[in-house]
């Protein structure tokens, strides 16, 4: 029986597109980010040394002038901290893993430009840099690998001497019967992708606040990450501290994307001279050192070999993927993160049923490699889709046909794919044909002379299918083997004394819209105005234990949790109101913050009133019989199976033939992520998406040269998207809730990116398909694109 | 120039700060953002890259934008700066740009939003009337990571039209 209305019916906040309630202190210029937190008296300001070198040996450190200078409190080395903060490791005792592990400050060798190897702690941050020039460290420099493919090779430098080559983790498997399938094929197409190595590049660069409180013997970690809970248990693992004694609080946060998802050194120095010098010690990083040292990602290969019948149908497909890792190993995702995700996510939307996969994780001397924004899943999806295309061209079939003989079709569902991914609800079709006809597909063929070009520009359009996978729980996690992700998450939902209601997640916030989401879904299921309600997390002194913010789990899983703690919640204020008006619970509605007999509106009370009876703030007692004081329910939410959203992009693209610059004309999105609780920040999360990733297939590139020098370390030499780079999205929505978690919803967080890189690629290969060009490789710059219409078609 | 081990030299400069008069010593080698931030408390000016691409610690100085991180305090000595927490009103009522901004969803982290709005102050006086391209063009020096800049295009048109219908002006 419906509590929500006497129309029985939906609630009234979920799906609308209500402003946020985090805008006004932003727009205000009164947010509270990193740098922003009020710094206690004494703050030390920490600066890293780090190594110039991408692989040396760490002879002596002579750091006297550094101490002399005035305002410098003390220089630590990494053999100074060996016993307080032993090396760390996020390596899962599985097989297919090597361990490595890392200190925090190098102690024995530097494996990429940027490991720290010792710090400063001065008064301020000016005098802290000036000190960094000052200490002198004796490097023996050893040769360094950059590339995976020469840190596979037998005589290649190893990063981690103690293991026996640069392979950190490798994994494989194949469907029963592939091998027949393949061969028995009639056709077969092979094809190499490689994926540009890319950076996040949050507008907030990392940094962190550790206080120490004497009281407690206790330090309070204020630091700019997705996952406070993940940090404290991290941190205390790592520093053998009970977990009492670390509060870990995200204050708000200028971007996530996924790298900050992580556990950095710099945290845990922080928090470890925090307690050892007894005084608050503050970090905040530049953006080289961003560039240099928070998590990178991409920067894969992947061998592909579709096989298909002479329709187009596709029989069988393997992948193997080599997976730059970088210089160490991350916690707490590990090092299996990227080489796994690829391949898993490489059947996307498609029902071929016969698979086979092989991926290495290589460490190189390079800054490590994690979670960004898609994990894996955008990469696989251009390749995925550049062999649709491939097959269409090698058959003479038109490529939008192809896809249609081999999307799951909207009879199929629920459908089981080949890695065993269930799709409980989808629209990969009817996306796929609305994208068709908003774009007039037929028409812009037909509009398009046989050579493609059109006033110096060659046309073309691509056309991506594309699913996302999110809102993972603890079934997920451990079926991967992740031992510090929890999978589950928390709300605690209160309704105060005064008649407002307080929710309190395991999330935080990067910039999402929570504290907006989360309180129209509490508004919908408590009946109380969106205005009401007040959402909070990021603290876990105060907030309940959960996982945190990523991998699109925010509504499904946030949501979930704070869905099922407002309904618990509600049958409570129920039953007091029901108490107070002599009613049956039963016949109690809740509908503007009030609560009334259902068809007596004249019979009601304010929910002020009903919670200052469950508080006990009435002249004569009022307690319902079995019931106790306050009104507050608590629920975690696990959902058993990952969300699964989809969405077709289309991109049109002109290909100047003199310059090789591609300019994306128009981009259509049609996405499904089931239930939509807010439609005006899905929108901003696939715009933004889209936009990040436009950046990685048109110019976004983090380089290394062969000795593993970066080459791109300032927002000159990594280009990110500017306004003049973004077209203007079309975007339509189709809902396909979802059936198996509790509020319909699937993850939206990743879908834009997911769908960028396939469907920019496959246009720009459409564009150059006359001259025979084989676009395999992102990014698709002015150079390489040049390359590809002079070499092949001159 | 400060050599090592030295004490920097500091000088005194008169800053007026969202309209408040500020005196105060400064090192010379310190920027004006982190002067706003950590001598005047303005932390809504935001530093992004510190290298003068990322637009995020924009302020206007004599109305005129500059990059808090390439500008040292002792510059900008005698100047009016307006920082973002200047523009609203005096009663706190919001600027039409924050006000589009947020009807628009034109921020999500908000992390650039403060460097966004004084350019967009600054290019709005100039041109109250700008196409979507010229819009695009004046934003092309702030970097947004999070929106892919949809909303705040439409938002600094919604506030133009705005700011017109406030300002008298004629809207063609």
């Amino acid at each position: 029986m419906s509590a929500r209305g006497d129309d029985g019916g939906a609630g009234t906040w979920v799906g609308r597109p209500v402003p946020r309630k985090e805008d006004p202190r932003l727009l205000r210029g009164i947010g509270t980010y990193i740098d922003d937190v009020p710094e206690p008296r004494g703050t030390l300001h920490l600066a890293v040394l780090r190594s110039p070198y991408a692989h040396a040996r760490i002879g002596a450190v002579d750091a006297s002038e550094a101490e002399a200078l005035e305002g410098v409190v003390a220089v630590v080395t990494g053999a100074d901290i060996a016993d307080l903060i032993p090396p760390f490791t996020a390596d899962y005792e599985r097989p297919g893993f090597k361990v490595s592990r890392r200190s925090v400050l190098a102690t024995d060798k530097a494996r990429f430009v940027g490991d720290g190897v010792a710090l400063i702690l001065a008064e301020n941050a000016y005098v802290a840099e000036d000190a960094l020039g000052l200490v002198l460290v004796d490097y023996e420099q050893l040769p360094a690998v950059s590339d995976i493919e020469d840190a596979l090779k037998p005589d290649a430098p190893r990063v981690h001497e103690e293991l026996a080559d640069n392979v950190l983790v490798e994994g494989g498997h194949g469907t029963e019967g592939f091998n027949e399938v393949f061969e028995a094929a009639d056709h077969v197409l092979r094809e190499r992708f490689r994926v540009n190595r890319v950076a996040g590049v949050a507008m907030e660069p990392r940094g962190c606040l550790a206080v120490y409180e004497k009281s407690d013997d206790a330090v309070t970690l204020w630091t700019g990450t997705q996952v406070p809970h993940m940090l404290r248990v991290g941190i205390a693992r790592c520093l053998g501290w009970p977990e009492s004694r670390v509060r870990v609080v995200a204050p708000d946060v200028g971007g996530g994307f996924g790298p900050k998802m992580y556990l950095y050194p710099e945290e845990l120095l922080a928090v470890a001279m925090a307690r050892e010098y007894r005084c608050p010690v503050k970090w905040i990083e530049d953006r080289l050192e961003d560039f240099l040292t928070t998590l990178q990602a991409r920067d894969h290969v992947y061998e592909v070999a579709v096989a298909f019948d002479g329709d187009g149908v596709v029989k069988a497909v393997s992948v193997d993927a080599l997976v730059n890792s970088g210089a160490y190993s991350t916690y707490p995702m590990g090092v299996g993160l990227e080489p796994f995700q690829g391949p898993l996510n490489m059947p996307g939307p498609y029902r071929f049923r016969q698979f086979a996969f092989t991926c290495k994780g290589i460490a190189t001397n390079t800054c490590s490699t994690g979670a960004y924004r898609g994990v894996s899943a955008p990469g696989v999806a251009m390749a995925m889709e550049g062999m649709m295309d491939r097959v269409a061209r090698r058959l003479g079939l038109d490529r939008v046909e192809v896809r249609r003989r081999n999307l799951v079709g909207p009879d199929e569902f629920p459908y089981v794919n080949v890695v065993d991914q269930l799709y409980v609800t989808g629209s990969y079709v009817e996306c796929m044909n609305r994208a068709l006809e908003m774009v007039d597909y037929e028409g812009y063929l037909a509009a398009r002379p046989p050579e493609r070009l059109v006033d110096g520009k060659y046309r073309g359009i691509g056309v991506a299918v594309v699913t996302e996978l999110g809102g993972q729980g603890a079934a997920r996690y451990k079926a991967r083997g992740l031992s510090d992700l929890p999978g589950f998450d928390t709300a605690r939902v209160e309704l105060g004394p005064d008649g407002r209601v307080l929710a309190t997640t395991s999330f935080s916030s990067q910039g999402q819209g929570h504290e907006t989401v989360f309180a129209q879904i509490v508004a919908d299921e408590l009946g109380v105005p969106v205005d009401d309600v007040t959402v909070r997390g990021g603290d876990t002194g105060a907030s309940p234990f959960g996982t945190g913010t990523f991998a699109s789990r925010g509504a499904v899983v946030g949501g979930g949790a704070v869905m099922r703690a407002s309904g618990e919640l509600r049958e409570k204020v129920r039953r007091f109101a029901a108490h107070l008006l002599e009613a049956s619970p039963d016949d109690i509605v809740l509908e503007g913050g009030h609560a009334h007999v259902r068809g007596v509106r004249q019979m009601r009370i304010g929910f002020r009133d009903v919670a200052r009876a469950a508080h006990g703030l009435t002249e004569s007692m009022q307690l319902p019989e079995g019931e106790e004081f306050g009104l507050e329910a608590a629920a975690t939410y696990d959902p058993e199976a990952s969300s699964v959203s989809n969405a077709c992009h289309i991109a049109c693209v002109g290909v100047d033939a003199a310059t090789g610059l591609v300019e994306v004309e128009r981009y259509i999105v049609v996405h499904d992520c089931g239930r939509v609780v807010n439609p005006l920040l899905v929108k901003g999360q696939i715009q933004g998406g889209v936009a990040q990733g436009l950046g990685q297939v048109l110019f976004e590139e983090i380089l290394y040269d062969a000795e593993g020098q970066m080459l791109s370390g300032t927002l000159m030499d990594y280009m990110v998207p500017t306004a003049l780079d973004v077209p203007t999205l079309e975007m339509e929505h189709v809902e396909s809730p979802a059936t198996d978690n509790i509020g319909g919803f699937k993850g939206a967080g990743e879908g834009g990116v997911i769908g960028a890189l396939p469907a920019v690629a496959c246009a720009v290969g459409d564009a150059l398909a006359p001259l025979g060009a084989n676009v395999n490789r992102l990014p698709l710059r002015p150079d390489t694109v040049l390359g590809l219409i002079e070499g092949v078609g001159a | 120039m400060t050599g090592v081990g030295e004490l920097p030299e500091t000088r005194s400069v008169t800053l007026s700060v969202n309209g408040e008069r500020h005196e105060i010593d400064v090192e010379t080698r310190m920027t004006l953002a982190d002067c706003l931030r950590r001598k005047l408390g303005k932390t809504g000016t935001h530093l992004g890259c510190e290298h003068g691409v990322c637009g995020a610690c924009t302020v206007l100085v004599d109305g005129r934008s500059a990059r808090g991180c390439l500008m040292l305090a002792v510059q900008a000595n005698g100047a009016e700066i307006t920082t973002v927490e200047g523009l609203a009103s005096r009663g706190g009522e919001w600027h039409p740009l924050q006000q589009a901004f947020h009807e628009h969803h034109a921020l999500q982290c908000g992390f650039c939003t403060a460097g966004i709005l004084t350019s967009m102050v600054e290019f709005l006086g100039e041109n109250p009337d700008p196409t979507e391209d010229e819009v695009r063009e004046a934003l092309s020096g702030n970097i947004c990571r999070c929106t892919g800049y949809q909303g705040i295009v439409r938002a600094v048109l919604d506030a133009a039209g705005r700011l017109r219908a406030r300002n008298g002006a004629i809207a063609p």
